[in-house]
């Protein structure tokens, strides 16, 4: 179902990227201008592009997707991700801003005087970067999948090759801009379709979708399955199927009995209306009551309610602020109290942003019930416009949310691999443009490649793995080494290595299927819930039993940390 | 650096301060200068834990009074379900004026540092 409009949108977001960009090749000439843009970005542009930044795939798309699959509990996550910039301003903006370093690696080993904590911090960024780009690819191939059919890698590589060219040529002074012009678009590509079908669609009252019920089929509704699937049947159904169902070819009518049923790649089937829509076969079927529920699922189960959602809480608070190519940007505002002010803007725009992925969650619930039989919900945002809008007005208003999703994977990937780049290139190799350059193209292939090989993860449920993994290794380092003069370098990296070894594990052995039950589903699954208090204890008691290595001029780090520009010596002003 | 002292300037007016020379003591290794910046960075931290400690209760009551309260959970709001009206907006505006009232008090906690190392100045 190629849809010339849709497609049109995707180009024009990635052209205006590119000319964007551009602009900044002229301005950038050393490594110091690829990173920060030399520090001359007023806050409230700053804020735009921090936010442009920060709302990828998983915003755009994925908090829809996963509240409409597992219930409203999965708001969380937008909670989330926007009250982690309250500890952002309200515990390391500032200091950051005034310690003067570039990197999180450069704050580490100037902080506690380690090289080696430096390289460990370097690779810390490697994998949070690293995990938070695949589902942004994996997005982007979803997204060019809905606009023109066909398989989804075309989507990963074209991403792919645009975030390269566009980091490798035009660093960050481009980005900026691009960045914050990405925010404003996203914003409006969310609010106008949300608010135009708020206000188009006729649902039924919210009463008779109380209790019980499965969600139904209002209408005759025909469902496309763009990937094979098992597919479960609640009650037999007669459906019209082109295409193949349980191995064998079929176009017509076929009577389909309760129970699973394989679904090949590409088949149509179109529902009498009235039908409870059947599910994929391995996600749970939600009555209303149990979908309303603010409480976070496991892949749709109830397993622990509370800690489950205590983990997503503390993952996403505690995240945001360890997130390597967000706090880069910081140090493009003039001095400690534009930090400030750029983060309490950010908060109030991610605010704004995040009213409509619910709008979207609760429409699709009501009014796009095959997006549960053909096990794409994390696509409502881009189909539901067509799906709820007839004629030139949903195709449009889809248009307009392609295009906001395309812009939410390339600023955020364009930051992402930034960040890559830049831990490579500045912390691991030394610096300059050139091994930037190489670095950014080196980092873009390993990540396009593994974004085509995972998949099938909910979007949503992988970035908050990035920020699981965050939270409990940068969020200890950073609040620790900011606020408590007693943090050694041996804490520090015990800390990381504990912390971030232990949340990327629960992490791995969840991809690979381990633990799906009971307590080790929520404690591999969410692991920030134990992660997070196992990180900051390993580096405080490692601290406090390496008090020799304590570094002699703490008390200056602490000075260049929290003294305001205005009081402050002028040596010492890095 | 245990002892605490109160970082508190009378009321003035006081001409901007750019580069105060008394600045120069924060960096002698003297026991003055070490309770000067721990004053001023419990004075901070203090701004801090006042922010966070409510929005952290914010964020940790809700799902325990879900569970606590199984009515809550499913409880309506003008015909829509709470929770959509709680996680899908209401919360924010707490957490955004939260983020601006930081921003007030940190400035201020640093405009009294700085009156207070200027009136050591005069």
């Amino acid at each position: 179902m190629t849809e010339p409009l849709v497609l049109g949108a995707i180009v024009a977001v990635a052209v205006v990227t590119a000319v964007l960009g551009a602009r900044g090749v002229r301005v950038a000439r050393t490594p110091a201008d690829f990173l920060v843009a030399a520090r001359r970005v007023p806050p409230t542009l700053n804020a735009s592009a921090i936010c442009g930044e920060y709302l990828s795939a998983a915003s755009f798309l994925g908090i829809a997707g996963l509240a409409l699959q597992d219930g409203l509990g999965a708001l969380w996550y937008a909670v989330g991700y926007a009250a982690g910039y309250l500890v952002l301003l309200a515990a390391v903006a500032a200091p950051l801003r005034r310690f003067g370093a570039y990197t999180i690696p450069d704050f580490a080993e100037g902080r506690l005087d380690s090289p080696l904590l430096r390289r460990a911090a370097t690779v810390m960024v490697l994998v949070i970067c690293g995990f938070y780009l695949l589902p942004q690819l994996q997005g982007a191939g979803l997204t060019v999948q809905e606009a023109v059919g066909g398989p989804s890698w075309i989507g990963v590589v074209v991403l792919g090759v645009v975030v390269v060219l566009g980091i490798a040529s035009g660093g960050m002074k481009g980005i900026t801009f691009v960045q914050a012009f990405q925010y404003w678009l996203k914003l409006v590509a969310i609010a106008v379709p949300a608010l135009v079908l708020l206000l188009l669609v006729q649902h039924p009252a919210l009463t008779p979708v109380h209790g019980a019920a499965p969600p139904v089929f209002h209408k005759a509704t025909r469902v496309e399955f763009p990937d094979a699937e098992s597919m479960r049947v609640q009650r037999a159904v007669t459906v019209r199927a082109v295409g193949t169902v349980d191995g064998i070819r079929r176009d017509g009518t076929l009577a389909l009995g309760p129970g699973d049923h394989s679904i090949g790649a590409g088949t149509t089937l179109s529902f009498p209306a009235g039908t409870p829509a059947p599910t994929v076969s391995s996600d749970a079927l939600l009555s209303y009551r149990q979908w309303e529920s603010p409480l976070v699922r496991i892949g749709g189960h109830v397993i622990h309610p509370l800690a489950s959602t205590y983990g997503v809480v503390l993952a996403t608070f505690l995240g945001a602020i360890g997130l390597p190519h967000i706090l880069v940007r910081f140090y493009t505002n003039r001095d400690g109290e534009a930090a400030r002010k750029t983060t309490s803007v950010v908060l109030l725009l991610l605010a704004c942003f995040y009213v409509f992925p619910a709008i979207f969650a609760l429409l699709g619930r009501l009014e796009a019930p095959q997006l549960y039989t053909s096990g794409q919900t994390d696509s409502v945002v881009l189909v539901l416009p067509r799906l709820a809008a007839a004629g030139t007005l949903g195709v449009v208003l889809s248009a307009l949310t392609a295009a906001g999703a395309f812009a939410a994977f390339l600023s955020t990937s364009s930051g992402l691999l930034i960040s890559m780049a830049g831990a490579v290139s500045h912390d691991l190799l030394g610096r300059g443009v050139r091994t930037f350059r190489i670095s950014a193209v080196a980092a873009g292939v390993v990540v396009t490649l593994g974004a085509l090989v995972v998949g099938g993860i909910a979007i949503n449920v992988l970035v908050g793995w990035a920020f699981a993994i965050a939270a409990s290794s940068f969020c200890p380092l950073l609040l620790l080494g900011i606020w408590w003069p007693g943090l050694t370098w041996k804490g520090a990296i015990w800390g990381l290595a504990l912390g971030g070894g232990a949340s990327s594990l629960g992490v791995i052995l969840t991809i690979a299927g381990i633990g799906k039950t009971g307590w080790p589903a929520v404690l591999l699954g969410e692991p920030a819930i134990w992660t997070v208090p196992l990180a900051f204890a390993t580096m405080v008691g490692v601290s406090l039993l390496t008090r020799r290595d304590i570094p002699r001029d703490v008390t200056r780090k602490l000075l260049a940390l929290h003294l305001p520009e205005r009081v402050r010596l002028p040596e010492v002003s890095a | 650096m245990t002892e605490r002292q109160v970082v508190r300037a009378p009321v003035r007016h006081s001409p901007a301060v750019r580069q105060s020379p008394a600045a120069g003591d924060l960096y002698q290794p003297d026991n003055y200068a070490k309770t000067l910046l721990s004053s001023l960075i419990r004075a901070q931290l203090g701004a801090t834990v006042t922010v966070l400690v409510p929005a952290a209760a914010l964020l940790l009551l809700y799902p325990l009074l879900a569970v606590l309260v199984p009515s809550l959970a499913h409880a309506s709001v003008g015909g829509l379900p709470l929770t959509f009206v709680v996680l899908g907006g209401g919360i924010y505006p707490p957490l955004v004026i939260l983020g601006f009232w930081y921003r007030r008090r940190a400035s201020r906690v640093e405009e009294r540092f700085a009156e207070l190392l200027e009136e050591r100045d005069d």
